[in-house]
């Protein structure tokens, strides 16, 4: 018994002692526009002629094959990097390049920012832009409201509203029909 | 014969807690005032949770509180009341037009896009669209719509379990004083 107890505090002290470390490990999250916080690197390449080609608006092929070997294709529902089918903008801001698709949607045609790329230490770094950073940045311009969380509840996660709301109105139903009398409407 | 005796020696227990259990809905000034103070209040506050979806309302605890509202009505005043003043007819009403009235929003986009969009695309609401611009009519077909919607079914819900629950007791005491007599 008095070995069990001795294990079981052991034990906490170290768990507390990785909880500690993990607190202390966390990245602080002072920048909300630092690449870490608004893109997820994928993967590096090297740079021999992608700068100017980037430059000149033409996604490298190595990035198209890449990137589509990672899953981002149209087996599972994402716009590739076709032809014609993307704008390529130097932004100064992040100091590298946004590429934005046009997703093919019939009533939202301007193109979205899917991959960011930059130059640092000599190679070339893809980005994703982060989903919940672009949910953030696009609500008010998409679904015409200011709250994010709205949007979110009634317009991108509409179905799974909607029969929350089903699941109150059978809920009700089956109290009435458990408990109520005939004749009592 | 045999079960009726039984039912005659039993009679004295269930008897006298019945007998009070029985009386008439005896009324409270203090409760009433209370109460006719408090409703309009109570159901103002929970249409402006409804309509406030820029905030931090929404259709789901407006709902809670309309029907909070309605639910202090009721015991305050009593279920004979209550049920003037909110029929269960209405009720069931509310329950499912506020269901259809989401669904509703979902088809409207279908019917105005001729097909072209899906269920709940609303960025699809042409005629709307013209006037003030597709972002700004989709917001307020998510304010006025779908948390009304949802804010009408939940309210009707509420209200009928209440007046379920409540008429479920008066039953019970009404069956428990008749095995007495």
């Amino acid at each position: 018994m008095k070995t069990l107890s001795l294990a079981g505090l052991l034990l906490v002290l170290f768990l507390a002692g990785i909880f500690v470390y993990v607190v202390e490990d966390v990245p602080a999250f002072g920048n909300a526009k630092s690449p870490a916080n608004r893109y997820i690197a994928i993967f590096t390449i090297e740079p021999e002629g992608a700068v100017e080609s980037l430059d000149a608006g033409v996604v490298p092929l190595e990035i198209k094959t890449r990137t589509e070997a990672m899953g981002f294709n149209r087996e599972n529902n994402f716009p590739t990097l076709e032809e014609g089918n993307y704008v390529i903008e130097r932004n100064e801001e992040d100091e590298g390049w946004d590429i934005l698709i046009h997703e093919g949607e019939i009533f939202f045609t301007e193109p979205l920012k899917y991959y960011h790329v930059k130059e640092a230490e000599g190679k070339l770094t893809i980005y994703r832009y982060n989903w919940p950073v672009r949910v953030l940045e696009k609500t008010e311009e998409e679904a015409g409201t200011l709250n994010a969380v709205t949007a979110g509840l009634a317009d991108y996660r509409g179905y799974d509203t909607m029969f929350e709301e089903t699941v109150i109105f059978s809920g009700a139903v089956c109290v009435v029909l458990l408990l109520r009398k005939r004749g009592r409407l | 014969m045999s079960h009726g005796k039984e039912a005659e020696m039993e009679a004295p227990g269930p008897g006298s807690r019945a007998s009070p259990a029985k009386k008439e809905y005896r009324r409270d000034v203090i409760i009433e005032t209370t109460a006719k103070a408090m409703v309009p209040l109570v159901l103002l506050f929970g249409m402006y949770i409804i309509v406030g979806t820029e905030g931090t309302g929404g259709g789901f605890p407006g709902g809670c509180i309309l029907a909070a509202g309605f639910i202090l009505y009721i015991t305050a005043f009593g279920t004979e009341m209550g049920r003037v003043r909110i029929p269960e007819s209405w009720n069931t009403f509310f329950k499912s037009f506020g269901l259809y009235l989401y669904c509703g929003a979902g088809f409207l986009a279908i019917i105005f896009s001729l097909g072209a969009a899906q269920f709940l695309n609303y960025s699809a609401v042409w005629p709307l669209a013209n006037l003030v611009g597709v972002a700004v009519t989709r917001g307020y077909l998510l304010a006025f719509m779908v948390s009304v919607g949802i804010g009408t079914t939940v309210m009707g819900a509420f209200i009928s379990q209440f007046f379920d629950l409540a008429w479920k007791d008066e039953d019970e005491e009404q069956e428990q004083g008749e095995k007495v007599e």
